[in-house]
């Protein structure tokens, strides 16, 4: 059998924290891999709460250098519509609020150093393919310019939210409403925090989401919030009924003594997924990575960290696909996404129950559960323990059964 | 079809995360509402956290909107 002649041996598409990471393990190994990135720069706009946890990184290996983050984090504090609140500080909660358009650069600069190009304003338009019909290049356009091709033998997808190659690749990745939370954020200034991200629960500030307050350094904070998509509370253009975030996140902010009054630097805000990943991961020659495969936590809607881990697995497999020259689906199956569903994909299905579970309570049922659970109780819930603290929460509101009954052993 | 109004636009891509017809596209800097494919669904609209589109059923070319639409975002043909 004759080889194609490529011009690289993997396009990753999107300089995101998915694509950057894939880009550096390829590239350690001596890959010659090309990551284009439609953005004039990459990291830019941001579009998150910039939030990353100390385990994430750990897990990684890699060490934050004192420029990518704005200031550490020492934990959380969960606010109840009541103002009940509990504290959870320990050592696993510790973590950091990056600077995004800083961490991604940062983290792309690290595939470059290892041999990777990267390519910014750089648009994948479409697919190409060879004789026999198999995916086998990218057609690019720099800033708009006339288009060209560039092969591979391995097309990845790290496109994040938007994900347009990867829909051209077959994968279903268009979201629904229901599985999104639509989210605006304001960078303001100056907010006395106690580095602690602060999280607002009630369904008048935000209904089936919440307020979060991430600090940042000199009296800063990420004001932001996360409503669900399908809501139908607020009239929006056209007269169609939708949610509309900033209409919450700006009153809640004039309720808010300690905001009321500070300026905002930075208007951002997106649409993050909250539902569960997508159903395949790999086809022919073709891999999704990251948010652009919706692997991200259901709970909070955070993807770098996952966006990082996922980069570890699919490199992975890309190695093994490499040494073996088969990129079939079955090959990329394998190695990358068995392997995933099995490790972290198991951790987000129980994340994702608790999601569903928590948008059908109350703030009634919401104060309850404020009332009865203790701080130590947070961290079982999180890991996807909640026997125990369903236990508890029904002991004294029994009428909560028909809610949380999903949650226990044997439930829905 | 539908308009986006770029002042006011935060760029979040949500608009083209949700659109099942891949109508709404990231291109250059700025967001291309391409409407021979639109369906006029409206689910961009509900998801914009911005609230800068708007939908106008049966439009299907930006020559045939009212004269107060807004024309900045409409892909240029």
């Amino acid at each position: 059998m004759i080889m194609m002649e490529y011009d690289h041996d993997a396009i990753i598409i999107g300089g995101g924290p998915a694509g950057a990471t894939v880009a550096r393990l390829l590239a350690r190994e001596g890959k010659d891999v090309l990551v284009v990135d439609k953005r004039k720069e990459i990291g830019v706009p941001v579009r998150c709460g910039e939030a990353i946890g100390v385990t994430d990184v750990q897990k990684e290996g890699i060490g934050l250098p004192r420029w990518v983050y704005s200031t550490e984090v020492r934990g959380a504090k969960l606010i109840a519509p009541n103002g009940k609140s509990i504290t959870w500080v320990n050592e696993s909660t510790k973590g950091w609020i990056l600077e995004r358009k800083v961490f991604d650069k940062w983290l792309c600069e690290l595939a470059v150093e290892k041999g990777a190009t990267v390519k910014t304003y750089t648009r994948a338009i479409g697919l190409t393919k060879d004789d026999k019909g198999r995916i086998s290049g990218v057609k690019l356009s720099h800033g708009g310019r006339d288009p060209f091709d560039v092969s591979a033998p391995l097309i990845i997808s790290a496109e994040g939210m938007e994900s347009m190659m990867a829909r051209a690749m077959g994968f279903k990745t268009v979201h629904s409403l229901y599985d999104v939370d639509t989210c605006y954020e304001y960078e303001m200034k100056p907010y006395d925090h106690d580095n602690l991200i602060e999280l607002y629960f009630g369904n008048s500030i935000a209904p089936r989401g919440y307020v979060w307050i991430f600090p940042k350094n000199e009296k800063k904070a990420n004001v932001g919030i996360g409503i669900g998509a399908n809501l139908t509370t607020s009239e929006k253009q056209s007269g169609i009924k939708g949610a509309d975030p900033k209409r919450y996140l700006d009153s809640y902010i004039a309720g808010n003594p300690r905001l009321k009054d500070a300026s905002t630097l930075l208007d951002f805000g997106g649409v993050i997924s909250v539902g569960a990943p997508i159903d395949g991961f790999t086809k022919d020659n073709c891999m999704v990575v990251g948010t652009a495969a919706k692997q991200v936590d259901p709970i909070h809607g955070g993807g770098i960290s996952l966006a990082i881990e996922c980069g570890y697995f699919a490199a992975n497999a890309a190695l093994k696909a490499f040494e073996k020259k088969d990129f079939s689906k079955s090959m990329l199956y394998e190695n990358y996404e068995k392997p995933w569903r099995s490790k972290v994909g198991k951790g987000l299905t129980s994340r994702l129950l608790l999601r569903k579970v928590m948008e059908k309570l109350s703030d009634d049922d919401l104060d309850h559960i404020f009332n009865t659970l203790k701080d130590d109780d947070l961290p079982k819930v999180m890991d996807g323990d909640f026997a125990p603290v369903v236990a508890k929460l029904l002991a004294k509101r029994p009428q909560l059964m028909g809610v949380l009954s999903a949650l226990m052993p044997g439930g829905r | 079809m539908i308009t986006i109004k770029h002042d006011g636009c935060i760029f979040c891509v949500g608009c083209s995360s949700v659109c099942p017809v891949n109508a709404i596209e990231a291109v250059g800097t700025r967001m291309e509402h391409f409407p021979e494919r639109c369906i006029d669904c409206g689910l961009c609209v509900k998801a914009c956290p911005a609230n800068v589109i708007r939908l106008y059923k049966g439009v299907k070319s930006a020559k045939d909107l009212p004269p107060d639409a807004d024309r900045t975002g409409n892909a240029q043909r």
